[in-house]
């Protein structure tokens, strides 16, 4: 293995997604082929209906491809099971989603260790690790609180928080601030940044917002469907 | 890879929460309509097993007490029956014998008559195997030595609201003259002097003469058609048939299951009557699961596509459904228990449900309080995999951002 592939962490080749709707095809990923690298900050971008959130879904295994192959951290996984997807999932990626992906039944801190607690950690494990991550994402204090009782922004803090837990190879972010208002939306970008300064933290993000090109190593331009 | 107890540990830990933190109304209501079905399911199998236990009662304490001894087939009588009642009362446990003589008969009063067995009691004895000379309503029971005198039970006399009111002499009263008619053609008049009620339809077109006045009948001393025997408890009647045997007793030895077909033919026709209520039960107990358990599925759609776009296995996120769906079965099962034990069985204690065959209370019996509560715990399992299975089949992106 080279160093150029070592520094590789996602490795698309021909990557193509087609919608059947009734008895049309509608393409939504043309033959994609891109690299990223470990540690990089990198935002898709394009219009709306470009493709964007297609191919985070592809990269992040929430879909399959009709056609092409995806190398993440050095492995094949278009031959991975269903389940084997669900445990790379767990191990390997965050998420962070539009809407405020978290559960109302749970605490900030029950939410943010729920991936800790699957991956089997102990009780003891998952409440640090749990209040760690809040520490990072600045709502320690809020641990307690059900998702009722924050804000938007807050919300979004302790879903990231959560995406972080099992330290994840890739944070996947699609359109995390688009329900948000501009100070919150600020306040998560610079945490995407830190993350991915001071820990090196791999982040691919979607995003529609221009001003959130001055934040990112680089932006993959999308176009119905294509790298552009 | 994820073991089996993490995954039980995080399923337990979701449906905990889903349970304590979601909607209690919702809780409560589903707990209540399992408690009901499954006192529907408790109810029915207590009533009939009250029932059997009634009717199991009334045949042992009004008819043929625990054993019966009876001539071998060839013979019409027991010939010496001090002997084998000798035998028999030296087994420890034996708590009473009566020899009696059973015959046919007609019994008349004025136009009023009617084909009715006739037995012959020695009072002394007869009132440590039978209940029915404690179940006068009318009168009094017979004496030793009474001759010219007979007790005949509530459907023989009329006038009590029998089930039998149209076969009866019409309405007969402690006092009045009968005439009867036995089967070796002697007809004689006797005074009644006891009506008695059993609640045992069976045991109440029983007529009672004492035993010196059918010897006087019959013209025969020393022989008895039957000997009744009255052992220590139910159920453990066998034992003392082996003893008897091998005290000697040569005769037919039956104990009183032998002669209860009509417990027989309840507990059968019941028993396929309750299976079928159970069944029906059962089934508005698992759709009732399933609806709540699907409402809950569909309401938490995007929220399962999370779990499962997170990383949380299937398997975990079915389990936590079906976790709930245990829990609220049994919550249903303690609830209703409860509703039995402190209110249905103390109701029906006190104010007993009239049968032909008796006062009939709810009986619970710990085997059928088991099998219904596992059953019902059973439908609960299978309506909570049900539709959880089915809301993790839809693709995630379908489940968080599908219509």
């Amino acid at each position: 293995m080279t160093n150029m592939e070592q520094d590789t962490i996602i490795t698309t080749r021909n990557l193509s997604r087609t919608y059947t709707l009734g008895t049309m095809k509608v393409p939504a990923l043309n033959h994609v082929t891109l690299d990223i690298r470990r540690g990089e900050f990198a935002a898709i971008m394009g219009k709306s209906g470009s493709g964007k959130s297609t191919l985070l879904h592809q990269l992040g295994l929430l879909d399959t491809p009709t056609e092409g192959k995806i190398t993440i951290d050095g492995a094949e996984i278009s031959g991975l099971s269903e389940s084997e997807q669900t445990i790379f999932r767990l191990e390997k990626f965050g998420y962070v989603f539009q809407e405020y992906a978290i559960l109302p039944e749970l605490t900030a801190l029950e939410n943010v260790y729920l991936p800790a607690m699957a991956l089997g950690l102990s009780q003891d494990e998952c409440v640090t690790k749990g209040m760690d991550a809040l520490e990072m994402v600045g709502l320690a204090e809020r641990a307690d609180h059900r998702p009722k009782e924050m804000s938007g922004g807050e919300q979004q803090r302790v879903a990231i928080a959560r995406a972080l837990i099992n330290k994840p190879k890739i944070l996947f972010a699609d359109e995390p601030t688009a329900n948000l208002d501009s100070v919150s939306s600020r306040q998560i970008l610079e945490l995407f940044r830190k993350l991915n300064q001071d820990m090196g933290q791999t982040i691919l993000m979607v995003t529609h917002e221009l001003e959130d090109v001055d934040l990112v190593d680089r932006v993959i331009w999308l176009a119905d469907g294509e790298v552009v | 890879m994820t073991s089996i107890t993490t995954e039980l540990k995080v399923s337990a830990f979701l449906a905990y929460k889903s349970i304590a933190k979601g909607n209690k109304g919702t809780s409560a209501l589903t707990i209540l309509i399992m408690a009901l079905a499954f006192v529907n399911l408790m109810f029915m199998a207590s009533l009939f097993t009250g029932l059997t236990d009634a009717s199991e009662d009334q045949v042992i304490e009004t008819l043929y007490s625990n054993i019966v001894i009876e001539p071998k087939d060839e013979e019409t009588y027991i010939k010496s029956p001090d002997s084998v009642m000798k035998k028999v009362g030296s087994v420890p446990g034996v708590l009473g014998i009566s020899a009696q003589y059973l015959t046919a008969s007609t019994i008349a009063h004025k136009e009023k008559s009617g084909a009715w067995t006739v037995r012959s009691v020695d009072p002394d004895d007869e009132i440590t195997v039978s209940s029915v000379p404690k179940m006068m309503i009318a009168g009094e029971c017979l004496s030793k030595y009474d001759r010219d005198e007979i007790v005949i039970g509530k459907e023989i006399a009329g006038g009590h609201g029998g089930s039998l009111e149209h076969l009866s002499l019409g309405g007969v009263v402690v006092g009045d003259t009968v005439e009867v008619a036995f089967k070796n053609g002697v007809r004689r008049e006797y005074r009644i002097k006891g009506i008695f009620d059993t609640n045992f339809i069976q045991s109440n077109q029983l007529a009672y003469i004492t035993e010196k006045e059918m010897e006087s009948v019959l013209g025969t001393t020393d022989m008895t058609s039957q000997i009744l025997v009255k052992t220590d408890g139910k159920g453990g009647e066998d034992k003392y048939v082996e003893q008897f045997t091998m005290l000697g007793v040569h005769e037919d030895i039956k104990t009183w299951t032998v002669y209860a077909g009509i417990v027989a033919t309840i507990t059968q026709s019941f028993t396929a009557i309750n299976t079928l209520i159970s069944v029906i039960g059962l089934f508005v107990a698992g759709i009732t699961i399933f609806i709540v358990i699907y409402v809950s599925t569909v309401s938490k759609r995007r929220q399962i596509g999370i779990l499962r776009a997170i990383g949380i296995k299937e398997s975990i996120i079915i389990r936590s459904y079906v976790f709930q769906a245990v829990f609220y079965a049994i919550c249903g099962c303690i609830t209703g228990l409860l509703v039995m034990f402190m209110i249905l069985v103390p109701y029906y204690t006190r104010h007993p449900l009239v049968f032909p065959m008796g006062d009939v209370t709810l009986v619970i019996e710990q085997k059928n309080a088991i099998a219904r509560g596992v059953a019902l715990v059973a439908a609960a399992l299978v309506a909570g995999f049900i539709p959880s299975w089915q809301a993790v089949r839809e693709t995630i992106l379908d489940a968080i951002w599908g219509d």
